[in-house]
C-alpha cells in the first residue's frame, strides 16, 4: 500500500503546493490554525500534524471569514451591480481531522441543498481536495464518534493517511485523491503498512435520542441555569467548524461599494433584532437555548444529523467554561416526566 | 482578486430595478411600485412571497410583495420603521434600487379555492395579505364569499384606503369591515380593536379559512377569538416575520425551530405553528 514517510512529509508538501494552494495545520505564535503552506516560516511556524485539533477549524478556506458577493457603482439614478467573487483557485486542506471534515460535510448540507445552491460556496467546495487524518488516540475534548462521527473514516476525504508512527498510510479515495497521487509519484513508497488501534474515548457524551428529548425541552427550566454564566462573547461560534451563520453588509464610498457576508453569531443580540425594535431572542438565555437547540435538535430534524462533530473546540475556548457533553448529558439523565 | 460574472444564476445577487411610482398610504406607509429596467418584472411572484429590496449603498429589507401586475411592476408597502425605511421613503420616482427574489412559500392559493375566506389584518399587516385578497378577486369564481376584516390606529394610518372604501366593497359577494382604535372627529366607523371586532361580526367557521397578519399582540388575540368562535388550527393560516438577511434559508437567523420563515414561511396554519417552539 502507498506509505508517506514521515520524513519526506515537507517534501511532500511542497510537490502538492505547487498545483494549489495548500493549507496544513500550524502553530503560529499564540495562535493554530489552518494556514497557507506558502506562508510557513521555518524556524518560527511549527507543523501541527501530530496535534489533534488546532485552535481554529479549516472552515474559512471554504466559507470565508469575509466573502465580497457584488459589487455596485450609482447613487441611485443609475444603478450597476456585477456580482465578484474571488476566483476560487484549486486548494487542498491537508491533515484536517474526521471532526473537521464531517463539519464540511455539514455545510454542504447547509449551502448546497434544500432549494437553493449557494454559488459562492460552491464554486470553493468543488476545487477543494481534501487530505483527512485518521484519529486513533482521542483526545481530553474529543467525543466525536458520539455525534456520529468514525473518528478512523473522516467522511469527504478525497485521500485517508494514517499515521503509524514513522509514516503514513496513504489511501486515495476518490479521482481528485488520485490526482494528488499520481502528483506525488515516487515520493510514495510501497510497502506493508498496518493502521492503528482506536484507543477509548476519555469524553463520554450520550448524545442518542437526545434530539427526539430536546423536542420537549424548550421550556425546561434547565436553560435558564446553564446559560446564567455564558457572557454571550460568541467565541464558540468563532471556533466551531460547523457554525456557519453569516450577515450580509455593505461598505461603500461616494457612488460605489461593494456587499459582502461575514461570519455572524447567533449570540449576539443584532443577530435577530429586527427595524422597529422587536427581537425574539433579546434576552442571552433565549440566544443560549437556540444555539444549543440548532446544534443538537433543529439541525438534526432538517438535515439528519447534529450539528456537532465532537471536535472539543468551544469546551477549550470557552471563558466560563460551557460544557457542551455536560449539556448533551444532562439532557440525557433529565427527568422530564415529572415536569410534564 | 479577481472579478467576473458567474455563469450560474446567484440566487444572493440583485437585480436592478427602476421605480416607476410611489404613493403615500398612510403618514408612514409608502407603496413602491417598481420593473426591470427596460420593462417587465424582475421575477414572477405568487401571493405572500417575499422580495429583498436593495436601496444603495444603505441596506437591504426583506417585504412581502404586495402585489405583481402582470408582467408591469411588483408593488412593495414599506412602513417606515429603521435605518434603511427611513432613506427610502426619501427617494423619488426614477431612483434605482436593486431587488432579488422570489422567496418563501407563499398562501396556499390553491388548497383554499372553493373555500370561503376571512381576511382579518392590523396596520402594516394588510401589505402581505392584500397579494392574496387581490389574487382572489382576480380569480373570482375559484373563492367563495369574501370577507375582510382591516383595523388600525387612526383612519390616517389605514393603508390602501381607495380599495378598501371604494373598490373591494364593490366586488362580488364581498364585506369590507374596517375600524380603527379610537374615536375621532369625522369618522362615524366601527371604533374598537380588530379581535372584538372579529367577535362581534362573528362569520361562521364552516367551510371558511381564515388569514391572519398584523402586530404580534394583535394575532395572539386574533387566533384565541378565532379559536373560540370554532376555527380548527388547518382553517387559519397566518404569515410571520423575523430578521433576514439571505432569503434562501442559509444565514441563519430567522428560523424558529427547524423552520427558516424565508424559506419553508413567512406563511403557516395554526396547526403547523403550533408544533414550532413559542418564539414566534
Amino acid at each position: 500500500m502507498p506509505i508517506l514517510s514521515k520524513s519526506k512529509i515537507k517534501d511532500v508538501l511542497n510537490q502538492l503546493s505547487q498545483n494549489a494552494e495548500l493549507f496544513v495545520p500550524l502553530a503560529r505564535g499564540d495562535e493554530s490554525g489552518f494556514y497557507s503552506w506558502n506562508s510557513y516560516q521555518e524556524g518560527s511556524d511549527r507543523l501541527m500534524l501530530d496535534a489533534l485539533n488546532v485552535l481554529l477549524p479549516p472552515k474559512s478556506i471554504v466559507f470565508p471569514q469575509t466573502e465580497r458577493m457584488y459589487s455596485f457603482t450609482g447613487n441611485g439614478t443609475t444603478v450597476e451591480i456585477k456580482e465578484t467573487f474571488e476566483s476560487p483557485q484549486p486548494r487542498i486542506i491537508f491533515g484536517l481531522r474526521a471532526c473537521d471534515a464531517a463539519a464540511i460535510a455539514c455545510f454542504d448540507d447547509v449551502f448546497l441543498t434544500m432549494g437553493f445552491v449557494d454559488s459562492f460556496y460552491q464554486a470553493r467546495r468543488d476545487n477543494t481536495t481534501i487530505v483527512a487524518h485518521a484519529c486513533y488516540q482521542p483526545g481530553a475534548n474529543c467525543f466525536c464518534e458520539a455525534m456520529g462521527v468514525d473518528p478512523t473514516e473522516p467522511v469527504n476525504a478525497d485521500v485517508i493517511i494514517r499515521d503509524t508512527g514513522d509514516s503514513y498510510i496513504w489511501e486515495s479515495k476518490t479521482d481528485k485523491g488520485e490526482k494528488l497521487s499520481a502528483a506525488l509519484g515516487a515520493l510514495l513508497e510501497n510497502k506493508e503498512a498496518k493502521s492503528p488501534q482506536l484507543q477509548p474515548f476519555k469524553q463520554q457524551a450520550n448524545y442518542e435520542g437526545v434530539a427526539e428529548k430536546l423536542k420537549g425541552m424548550f421550556e425546561d427550566p434547565m436553560w435558564e441555569e446553564l446559560a446564567s454564566t455564558c457572557q454571550t462573547c460568541g467565541i464558540c461560534t468563532y471556533v466551531c467548524p460547523s457554525c456557519y451563520c453569516f450577515d450580509i453588509q455593505v461598505k461603500s464610498w461616494g457612488d460605489e461599494g461593494y456587499r459582502f457576508r461575514c461570519y455572524d453569531s447567533c449570540m449576539y443580540s443584532e443577530y435577530t433584532l429586527m427595524a422597529g425594535g422587536h427581537n425574539p431572542r433579546s434576552n442571552e438565555q433565549e440566544r443560549f437555548r437556540n444555539r444549543f437547540l440548532h446544534k443538537l435538535q433543529f439541525f438534526s430534524e432538517r438535515y439528519g444529523k447534529p450539528l456537532c462533530t465532537g471536535c472539543g473546540r468551544c469546551i477549550v475556548a470557552c471563558p466560563v467554561g460551557i460544557n457542551i457533553v455536560q449539556i448533551i448529558n444532562q439532557v440525557k439523565e433529565a427527568d422530564t416526566s415529572v415536569r410534564a | 482578486m479577481s472579478e467576473h460574472k458567474c455563469n450560474c444564476e446567484n440566487p444572493l445577487v440583485p437585480g436592478v430595478v427602476e421605480v416607476i411610482d410611489i404613493k403615500d398610504e398612510t403618514p408612514d406607509v409608502k407603496s413602491f411600485f417598481v420593473r426591470s429596467i427596460g420593462g417587465g418584472v424582475p421575477f414572477d411572484v405568487m401571493p405572500g412571497q417575499l422580495g429583498m429590496v436593495s436601496l444603495l449603498p444603505v441596506g437591504e429589507g426583506m417585504y412581502s410583495v404586495s402585489w405583481q401586475e402582470e408582467q408591469e411592476y411588483l408593488h412593495f408597502a414599506i412602513k417606515r420603521v429603521g435605518l434603511m425605511t427611513n432613506e427610502l421613503h426619501r427617494i423619488e420616482v426614477g431612483h434605482q434600487l436593486g431587488v432579488r427574489g422570489p422567496y418563501g412559500n407563499g398562501f396556499p392559493v390553491e388548497e383554499c379555492k372553493g373555500k370561503d375566506m376571512l381576511f382579518i389584518a392590523g396596520g402594516i399587516g394588510l401589505a402581505p395579505l392584500r397579494s392574496f385578497i387581490k389574487y382572489c378577486f382576480k380569480h373570482r369564481q375559484d373563492y367563495g364569499k369574501i370577507q375582510i376584516i382591516y383595523g388600525s390606529r387612526s383612519y390616517a394610518d389605514l393603508c390602501f384606503k381607495d380599495e378598501l372604501f371604494e373598490k373591494w366593497p364593490q366586488e362580488k359577494d364581498t364585506e369590507v369591515y374596517i375600524t380603527i382604535d379610537n374615536p375621532e372627529e369625522g369618522w362615524d366607523g366601527h371604533v374598537g380593536f380588530v379581535p372584538a371586532y372579529l367577535e362581534e361580526i362573528n362569520p361562521a367557521a364552516a367551510g371558511k379559512i381564515a388569514v391572519v397578519c398584523g402586530p404580534p399582540v394583535m394575532i395572539k388575540f386574533v387566533l384565541q377569538s378565532l379559536e373560540k368562535m370554532g376555527y380548527t388550527d388547518e382553517q387559519v393560516i397566518s404569515t410571520l416575520e423575523m430578521r433576514m438577511k439571505c432569503g434562501i434559508g442559509k444565514c441563519g437567523r430567522c428560523n424558529v425551530g427547524s423552520q427558516y420563515i424565508c424559506l419553508d414561511g413567512p406563511v403557516f396554519n395554526l396547526a403547523q405553528l403550533k408544533q414550532l417552539p413559542p418564539e414566534w
